[in-house]
């Protein structure tokens, strides 16, 4: 549930990117930070390892402007995919407005994506609520591999029933990154209005 | 909802600001924030001598991520949660202390301040935040409508092209 602060008369709230390790989470950041024009976004802050795997979270606030006098901003995180930091990245997972899938195109990732999609399940419902509950954008990364696999046999493994929406992607070149932010903020802002 | 929401406005969140600028007047500290488990922002105030803070979203959200990390150390030694932090560098310390269940009172400040008045100065005022978060709790939740779904995404359109 979105944070609303009346005094100051801001709406803040927090989108997470999930998936494997070495899907393109941080690399999505990366991108929106160096295309997002200064006066609207904040610092981005990386607690990363020396090779720059993600540690324990990347962040970035953006702001999206006034809407009906309510300065409304996005906190964007990422999480570390390595299987074995699932206690930091759970913790991440607090308070989650809208979440973004991001799988890995590599044939011998297929797998990853599967545990992961899988650990995500977990983990929300360690917290306490529903897959169906949180907005969830799909985003099919690397596109550009040689051998990527179909994205229909991605999706048949992390979204059988395909009930989300699924974007292609190449995070490293910058295509299909701001499709997919897009997304998942207008599903999140959309649930605001609802009072959900 | 998987964490609890504090909207702190009109007259409540005034007199939280005014809680944090006493002690702030009273201890000598640079900096007070009060931060949500989620890693907002709330309310913060600095102290007019102070030279400008580093950016606030980052140390709020860095403080929230360790207040979780630390949460789960302790329960893992049958804690329920560290209910306060204390951060000591070579020229000035920060100090995070739970407020309820939800936020978190941050307090920024340099070597000259002595920690020992800063804690007994910071739990009465931790008390008083603590009651006026509580009487928070029944107020009705906040109603958007359509127009703002509307508004905010033709907002998305120009940022996000």
């Amino acid at each position: 549930m979105s944070t609303i602060n009346f005094a100051a008369r801001e709406i803040n709230c927090k989108i997470v990117y999930y998936g494997p390790g070495m899907s393109g989470k941080t690399t999505n950041l990366k991108h929106v930070f160096s295309k997002v024009p200064g006066h609207l976004r904040g610092e981005m802050v990386s607690l990363a390892t020396e090779d720059e795997r993600t540690l324990f979270f990347d962040f970035l606030p953006l702001d999206l402007g006034s809407v009906q006098g309510f300065k409304t901003r996005f906190h964007l995180y990422t999480v570390p995919g390595q299987v074995f930091y699932n206690a930091s990245r759970k913790l991440i997972l607090r308070g989650v407005d809208g979440i973004v899938f991001v799988a890995d195109s590599a044939p011998n990732r297929l797998r990853a994506n599967a545990e992961s999609m899988r650990n995500l399940r977990e983990n929300l419902q360690e917290h306490g609520i529903d897959v169906r509950d949180v907005p969830i954008v799909l985003q099919i990364n690397k596109r550009d591999l040689p051998d990527a696999l179909p994205t229909s046999m991605i999706r048949a493994v992390i979204d059988p029933k395909q009930e989300l929406q699924m974007f292609e992607a190449m995070s490293d070149k910058g295509v299909g990154v701001f499709e997919t932010l897009k997304t998942v903020s207008r599903l999140v802002l959309e649930r605001l209005s609802q009072n959900k | 909802m998987i964490e609890p929401t504090l909207a702190l406005y009109g007259d409540a969140f005034e007199r939280v600001d005014q809680h944090i600028q006493e002690l702030l007047e009273t201890t000598g500290v640079r900096y007070g924030l009060l931060v949500d488990r989620k890693g907002f922002v709330l309310s913060h105030k600095e102290a007019l001598w102070a030279p400008r803070p580093p950016a606030l979203d980052s140390v709020a959200t860095l403080v929230a991520s360790n207040a979780a990390a630390t949460a789960a150390l302790a329960n893992m030694l049958g804690e329920r949660t560290f209910s306060e932090q204390i951060h000591q560098g070579e020229n000035g310390t920060l100090y995070v202390e739970s407020v309820g269940t939800d936020s978190l009172l941050t307090l920024i400040f340099d070597a000259s301040v002595p920690l020992g008045k800063v804690k007994v100065y910071a739990k009465k005022t931790i008390t008083q935040i603590a009651a006026i978060l509580d009487e928070l709790k029944d107020l009705p939740p906040v109603q958007l409508n359509d127009d703002f779904s509307q508004g905010a995404a033709s907002l998305l359109d120009d940022l996000l092209g």
